[in-house]
């Protein structure tokens, strides 16, 4: 099953359409594949917050009303001329037409829509210079990464609904990204920093960055890659709060 | 209790399993409790590991021999409590590792996570160093003597007179520390430390977006840093310590008891050491101080924030 194929499954996937086997299949490449996995939550969230929409309660006389029409309807067709009734039954076809194609036209603004946000998306997480150094005038922000561990503490707990077997299973992926995300965030902070430092310091920081992420590339999946990410963080959150460290022998863990 | 693993190392008896119709957790309608015995057949227990992804972990320290687990487990149906399982895996070397899991099947209904829950209490030989791991469960140890690595993603880490090196690390759930006579190091990203009654020779705690709060703190070697949340520090200055407290935009307060000649360099947005104005030497953006008498300098403090405040000062 290819990203394409799981694309199209998607929606009935997340709609819990699909048959055990092919919804075994969706699991299992979401597992692997970062890329559909963020498209499955972005949809997931979109249909979150849809359900969220306030369920509006009828008027308790709306069925009354319909049930009047119904019988006038039916009336008239009984007791008015043949040529009437060819009239009504094209206006009411009419009618289911344009509720259709008001149906469509609102289901491809919204795939637009979503189209569009999703370009905009990547298309800010590629224009980001991974290593563009700005003098820093301000404080810089340190933001809350989008992937938050949740009460029931699963950080992607957002893909919608699934058999806790598989949450426990994709948990440590998602422990991960959550440290990525964090790391991510301090690395920005710390290359805001960057141009205030000095030419040692800068490449002190380039080779200590590519060793720690080095040793990232190569941890195993789960707890090691979570153990690598704390070193990368712990050593970006010194470098960015501290020049320096005149004294000597506090580094480190214990 | 289930899938037990087998192992001439010890002996373990089934205490008791008892399974409620009703829960006193309103969201769950099935309830069950066990409760294991674990016997050391020859050597004694040197390391628990825990891994509970299902709920809270409870590991309490006593002078007995034996590993007492006790899981509760909820479920919305009894079909369901038979899904979570609870392993015991003993090892060779004094090692006993138990772990929750829940069984993955096309026979079984899907479940959400949340309708589900195993809490596990362990009684352990306080010579046990203990390792344990949760994800939205609390994670308690108390009086245990060989320290751990204690691991969550949001749940609170809580540890209450434990002696021994010891580490921890979360996510997003808050650390508190109490009497903890050992190393530490404690990291956390989304979520506050508290640390109280630290005596351990070395101190290092992190956090990114949460605070760090010391109080009556002991170690040789402390090193605290926050990105954004202040630090609030009340310590002892030990002789011939050292103390790094940094951050890059919270405040830093610290108060420390001095029995000797304290070394103070301090650089931040606003700075109070604490000393007349003309005890203070300026370098380099940094600013220093000698309080007390003597040649050299018995404890070295660095503090610093960049674009918050620091103050400082000297308890006699």
């Amino acid at each position: 099953m290819n990203c394409g194929d799981v694309q199209i499954a998607l929606t009935p996937y997340l709609d819990g359409e699909l048959d055990i086997d092919r919804g075994r299949e969706v699991r299992g490449h979401l597992r692997s594949c970062a890329a559909c996995r963020q498209v499955a939550r972005e949809e997931s969230l979109l249909r979150d917050g849809l359900r969220a929409l306030p369920t509006l309660d009828p008027p308790g006389d709306l069925w009354r009303g319909i049930a009047r029409q119904l019988a006038n309807a039916e009336l008239a067709d009984a007791t008015g001329p043949r040529w009437r009734r060819v009239v009504a039954r094209w206006q009411r076809s009419l009618r289911g037409l344009t509720v259709a194609t008001a149906a469509v036209a609102i289901a491809i603004a919204i795939v637009a829509a979503v189209g569009i946000w999703r370009a905009s998306h990547r298309g800010l997480q590629a224009a980001r210079p991974e290593l563009a150094a700005a003098p820093a005038a301000t404080a810089p922000e340190v933001a809350i990464a989008p992937v938050v561990a949740t009460p029931e503490g699963a950080p992607c707990s957002s893909l919608g609904p699934r058999d806790l077997a598989f949450d426990l299973k994709t948990e440590p992926t998602c422990v991960t990204e959550a440290y990525a995300a964090a790391a991510t965030s301090l690395l920005d902070a710390a290359l805001e920093q960057r141009a205030l430092w000095s030419d040692e310091h800068q490449s002190e920081f380039n080779a200590k960055l590519d060793q720690l992420r080095r040793d990232i590339d190569l941890a195993s999946e789960g707890r090691p890659r979570q153990r690598a990410y704390r070193a990368l963080i712990r050593y970006l959150q010194r470098v960015t709060s501290r020049d320096e460290v005149e004294l000597a022998g506090v580094r480190g863990a214990p | 209790m289930s899938a037990l693993g087998r192992s001439a190392t010890v002996a373990i008896g089934l205490v008791a399993s008892l399974r409620f119709p009703a829960s006193a957790d309103p969201k769950t309608a099935v309830d069950e409790r066990s409760r294991v015995e674990i016997q050391p057949s020859g050597a004694a227990f040197t390391q628990v590991s825990l891994d509970n992804p299902l709920g809270d972990i409870r590991v309490e320290g006593y002078d007995g021999t034996a590993i007492l687990v006790e899981a509760h487990k909820y479920a919305p149906d009894p079909l369901t409590i038979d899904r979570l399982r609870v392993s015991l895996i003993p090892g060779a070397d004094g090692r006993v590792r138990i772990a929750t899991t829940a069984v993955d099947g096309r026979e079984f209904r899907p479940v959400a996570r949340s309708q589900v829950r195993i809490d596990l209490l362990i009684r352990a030989p306080r010579n046990a160093r203990i390792e344990a791991s949760t994800a939205g469960g609390r994670l308690q140890v108390e009086n245990m003597d060989a320290g751990g690595e204690l691991d969550s993603s949001s749940g609170s880490i809580a540890i209450k007179n434990v002696s021994g090196e010891l580490i921890t690390h979360s996510v997003s759930g808050p650390t508190s520390l109490r009497q903890v006579f050992g190393s530490v190091d404690a990291a956390t990203l989304w979520s506050d430390v508290d640390l109280d009654s630290i005596g351990g020779h070395k101190l290092v705690a992190s956090a990114t977006m949460g605070k760090i709060a010391g109080r009556r703190v002991r170690s040789q070697e402390i090193e605290l840093t926050t990105t954004n949340g202040a630090i609030m520090l009340e310590a002892e200055a030990a002789v011939h310590g050292q103390l790094v407290v940094s951050s890059l935009r919270g405040n830093i307060d610290v108060k420390v008891r001095r029995y000797g000649p304290v070394m103070v360099r301090a650089r931040a947005a606003k700075l109070n050491l604490g000393v007349p104005a003309a005890d203070v030497e300026r370098q380099s953006g940094w600013s220093r101080a000698l309080v007390g008498a003597g040649a050299d300098p018995a404890t070295l403090i660095e503090l610093q924030s960049r674009y918050g405040t620091v103050q400082f000062a000297v308890v006699e």
